[in-house]
């Protein structure tokens, strides 16, 4: 008996020691970003890149976030920011509540070939987007928006909305669809039904299917590039002109900072919740 | 209060019909309740005549207005379902008076009816708590309330008691006896239980694979079950079942022979037929000294005591012939008997058409 929990306290310690070892492991290159843009050029230039910052210091972020240069323009990534802002709101927004009305209709109403619906948003979720980028350009510039936020916008919806319609019409139809007859007996219609019923239901799903919109968009880079057009360049894009600028010399503290600003919003949502993304993961995983 | 009538309702879901040429007129206050085992379409039946179902063919007419193509709520109707199917994020207040809100009922008159059906149900202290923090027999009880408060002619039951434990269950049925006697409402009513079907109903639809087999009285279904059908699946436990052949005003059964002067033929029949000759546990006894009755050798499986009475299973021939007795008899009894049946309680059914002859 003592032999045996003497024994599983070196196996516990063993597992930790391992674990935290992992850790380190994996969070070095997070590590060097984070000391490398505390630290100034110089520092940069003269010491190993796992050295600590000796006078750490924000001025790499501020010089990144008003003045680093892409090319002519050196106003920073800020504008990138609140282009991303701009792209990012009315995507989520609409994507997310346009999922969240055509799960609905699939799951609760009997919709005239709701299967084959069901077979295209399928295929819209699992087939790369590279593939129809060419197609999709030409429609857009045939209608006349191409380069424009409505643009990126609609890429963006058009691209979510296979994803979050599947979402939320596996959320829906885990509901009891005797939900929606003692609804209708009641005399509310489609609309009502969802607005007084249904989305009260859903405040899991819809911070879930959020989350997973919010961080897909703002971490995009191809789409933004492609379809935003010159004045709407998201900060993914705007973040790799800075670090692919050649001229002079490349300011790594700037660079770094420059990335961790650009990836700091998807950052924060997952550490306040974690849990939502990993719940809404395995819902699209299991039943999709 | 209005009367329903269906009328050759039919209705399939691609090639499986599950409601064959349904006829259903339910009178004015009347406490209708469709019984069947599952998959018999009685809740596909309930369902049309609330409106969620689409038909193919039939009409269905509430209070002598042909409703066929309404909206379910513009039926005057109102349904309770075996799951509740209470608005999970409203209150109790709220779930009551959803329906009413819907239609733009004056404050005044909603805050009267949920006033009124809370004190009918007893559940005024629960109006302000969600359907989450209630018992279940707390649950149906406000379910049967969002039906109340609609002022329905007509209301439609769903197998509202399935989801409840054996004594809540009682409880509930004798509410909904209550229910029905003071509001005088229409109700048609689902159920698989035909405890609840013989105790609530005052008529009783027996279906079968999207017929209606007999629509009848409880007793009536009960002493003169219409088909073989019937007769096995109403009363537990089931009728006794004997092949027997039809000669000359009798029924031989074996060495038995049992005489009919008592029974009443719907029709003549064929001397010589073969027949099927049920019946039901509680009319067949122990023989005593010199019997009158038909009464035939069996041997003594074993006892099933439940306390009133004792349900004695016997083996006669090939059959298995189950007798319900006093408690008393029954301790005694072993080995070899002698059973009697009553022989003005049997009942004659066609093998081939299996009915009532």
């Amino acid at each position: 008996m003592r032999e045996a929990t003497h024994q599983a306290r070196i196996g516990r310690i063993g597992l930790y020691v391992l674990l935290i070892w992992t850790c380190l492991f994996f969070s070095i290159p997070l590590l060097v970003v984070i000391a490398t843009s505390l630290k100034t050029s110089d520092e940069v230039r003269t010491f190993s890149i796992v050295s600590l910052p000796m006078t750490p210091g924000f001025a790499a972020w501020a010089k990144a976030w008003y003045s680093a240069c892409t090319g002519l323009n050196c106003g920073g990534v800020h504008v990138g920011f609140w282009n991303s802002v701009r792209i990012l709101l009315p995507s989520v927004i609409i994507s997310v509540l346009v999922g969240s009305v055509t799960g609905y209709a699939l799951s609760h109403w009997r919709v005239r070939g709701a299967n084959i619906i069901m077979l295209f948003l399928l295929l819209g979720a699992f087939i790369p987007y590279q593939v129809i980028l060419y197609p999709l350009v030409k429609m857009f510039s045939t209608i006349g928006i191409y380069s424009s936020l409505p643009c990126i916008i609609a890429v963006h919806v058009l691209f979510g909305l296979p994803v979050m319609s599947l979402l939320f019409r596996n959320f829906y139809a885990g509901l009891p669809e005797e939900l929606v007859k003692a609804a209708r007996i009641d005399g509310a219609g489609f609309w009502r039904i969802f607005a007084w019923v249904m989305l009260p239901m859903s405040v899991n799903i819809l911070i879930v299917a959020t989350i997973l919109q919010t961080t897909g968009i703002w971490n995009d880079y191809l789409l933004g590039l492609i379809f935003a057009g010159r004045d709407n360049m998201p900060m993914t894009v705007q973040l790799n002109a800075i670090s692919t600028t050649s001229t002079g010399v490349i300011e790594y503290n700037v660079n770094t900072a420059a990335a961790l600003l650009t990836a700091l919003p998807p950052l924060l949502i997952y550490f306040f919740s974690g849990r939502y993304f990993v719940r809404g993961i395995t819902a699209g995983a299991v039943k999709g | 209060m209005s009367a329903v009538s269906v009328r050759g309702l039919s209705k399939a879901f691609g090639v499986l019909r599950v409601l064959r040429d349904i006829d259903l007129p339910v009178e004015a206050g009347e406490f209708t309740v469709l019984l069947g085992p599952s998959g018999c379409g009685k809740s596909t039946l309930l369902n049309a005549i609330a409106g969620l179902e689409d038909i193919d063919g039939g009409t269905i007419e509430i209070g002598g207005v042909d409703v066929t193509q309404r909206e379910p709520s513009k039926r005057g109707i109102a349904m309770v379902f075996q799951s509740y199917a209470l608005y999970p994020t409203m209150s109790v207040r709220g779930n009551l008076s959803f329906g009413l809100r819907v239609k733009s009922t004056p404050k005044r008159e909603v805050e009267k009816r949920i006033a009124w059906a809370a004190r009918l149900l007893q559940i005024d202290e629960l109006l302000d708590r969600k359907p989450s923090q209630l018992s279940g027999g707390q649950r149906q009880r406000v379910a049967i309330g969002r039906a109340l408060v609609q002022q329905a002619k007509v209301f439609l039951f769903d197998e509202p008691l399935s989801n409840l434990d054996a004594k809540l269950r009682t409880e509930m049925r004798v509410e909904l006896k209550r229910l029905h006697k003071e509001l005088g409402a229409t109700i048609i009513y689902v159920t698989h239980d035909q405890i609840e079907a013989m105790t609530l109903a005052t008529r009783i639809a027996v279906m079968r694979a999207g017929r209606i087999e007999q629509y009848a009285a409880p007793d009536n279904l009960y002493e003169a079950p219409a088909t073989l059908f019937v007769a096995g699946f109403v009363g537990s436990p089931a009728m006794n079942f004997m092949p027997g052949r039809l000669v000359a005003g009798t029924v031989d059964i074996g060495a038995m022979s049992v005489p009919l002067n008592l029974y009443q033929f719907r029709s003549i029949p064929n001397s010589g037929q073969n027949v099927i000759l049920g019946i039901r546990p509680e009319h067949v006894t122990l023989a005593v000294a010199d019997d009158q009755r038909p009464a035939i050798d069996a041997s003594t499986l074993f006892m099933e005591p439940m306390g009133a009475d004792t349900l004695g299973w016997f083996q006669c021939g090939a059959h298995r012939i189950a007798a319900r007795l006093p408690p008393q008899v029954a301790r005694g009894i072993s080995g070899n008997v002698r059973l009697a049946f009553a022989m003005d309680q049997v009942s004659l059914f066609d093998p081939v058409s299996e009915a009532r002859l």
